[in-house]
């Protein structure tokens, strides 16, 4: 639930943001935890962010996540 | 002919008034206490679900257990809010005045859900339950409870023009802004909190903690507390907007709204006392013709 107001800029950057700050950092944790490497020879970290990254903006243009 | 309907009509006027006087008098019987088992169950739960991050973080708690106890603990947080929102744990201007404020703003924070914007919001769902227009819990209605689910996982979408946004843009309540900035404090906390664990290795710990045990709990929160008493959120009016049902996992897990009825016509009756106050007023609310799928 979001409850402050919100502007079409903000509403475009939140999601990308949480892809950098939250997604990002878990995609590669869970990869390690996992004891799986990233694919094309990609450091975890830099996996997690293109995911985050990636799925941010899929969210950020259909305007939700699910 | 007209006589006799004006007759007939006088004679359900007069019943209706009757009743009216009735289910207040039984209502009365169970207002006025201090619900001590919700302020323990409101600040007890939120001490425990703060206690689970250093249980887990420091691996005396196995992260499977503290994900367990962390969804249980936010799914039962609202409740004890909930009391506090309808000032059930002490009035306005009374002496225990403080603790109704400190179990409605602390009980909810896991589930990110600030007491004004909560209280704002929720009063707007008493006056307009059921209205898809005015209701801001409209949004869970679904014919089944796995419809009612996703309608509500979709009214928390960021993009969604979803009630909450939609009844605070109507309200003129004057905590307006006070809730605002309540609410921006909460959620910006929030992205902190899961930002900081997330960039220095704790990722796995803050989403079993409360990133993903919120979006559960509060799916759980709306199809037993928004979608299964109101539904099928077709009727709207004091009488016709809440239902008396019989849950299939019993009263305890579908978190005492079995008698949400009564919740709706009498507000200010505790929680736990909703069931006998339900039994009590029961043959009036059916001559009525309340919705009612309880067997007994």
């Amino acid at each position: 639930m979001r409850f402050v107001r919100s502007t079409p800029m903000r509403t475009a950057a939140g999601p990308v943001l949480f892809g950098v700050a939250f997604l990002a950092p878990l995609v590669a944790q869970s990869l390690e935890a996992a004891s799986l490497s990233a694919p094309f020879g990609l450091a975890p970290i830099h996996f997690g962010l293109a995911t985050g990254i990636g799925l941010g903006i899929v969210a950020a243009r259909r305007g939700r996540w699910l | 002919m007209s006589a006799a309907v004006t007759s007939a009509e006088a004679r359900a006027a007069r019943q209706d008034r009757e009743w009216k006087r009735e289910e207040a008098a039984i209502a009365r019987k169970y207002m006025g206490r201090v619900p001590w088992e919700m302020v323990a169950w409101g600040l007890g739960n939120f001490v425990l679900w703060l206690s689970l991050w250093p249980l887990t973080l420091s691996g005396v708690l196995p992260l499977w257990a503290g994900f367990v106890l962390s969804t249980l603990s936010i799914t039962l947080c609202y409740l004890p809010s909930h009391e506090a929102q309808h000032s059930i744990i002490a009035t306005e201007g009374s002496k225990l005045r403080w603790l109704n404020e400190l179990v409605g703003h602390v009980s909810t924070i896991p589930l990110l859900l600030p007491y004004r914007i909560a209280w704002i919001t929720h009063k707007q769902h008493h006056a307009h339950a059921n209205d898809p227009e005015l209701d801001p819990d409209h949004g869970n209605k679904g014919d089944t409870w796995w419809q009612a689910a996703w309608n509500g996982i979709q009214t928390r979408q960021f993009g969604a023009g979803h009630g909450y946004r939609n009844a605070l843009g109507r309200s003129d309540d004057p905590n307006l802004a006070k809730a605002y900035r309540e609410a921006a404090a909460l959620s910006l906390s929030y992205y902190l909190v899961l930002t900081t664990l997330a960039w220095s290795g704790h990722a796995i710990e803050a989403a079993l903690i409360w990133w993903l045990p919120r979006h559960i709990a509060m799916t759980y929160i709306q199809i037993f507390l928004s979608w299964a008493p109101h539904h099928p959120m077709e009727e709207t009016g004091r009488y016709r907007d809440t239902r008396a049902w019989r849950s299939p996992v019993g009263t305890i897990l579908s978190l005492g709204m079995e008698y949400h009825i009564v919740h709706h016509l009498f507000p200010r009756i505790p929680l736990f006392q909703t069931g006998p106050a339900y039994h009590e007023m029961r043959h009036m609310l059916d001559e009525r013709g309340c919705p009612n799928d309880r067997p007994d």
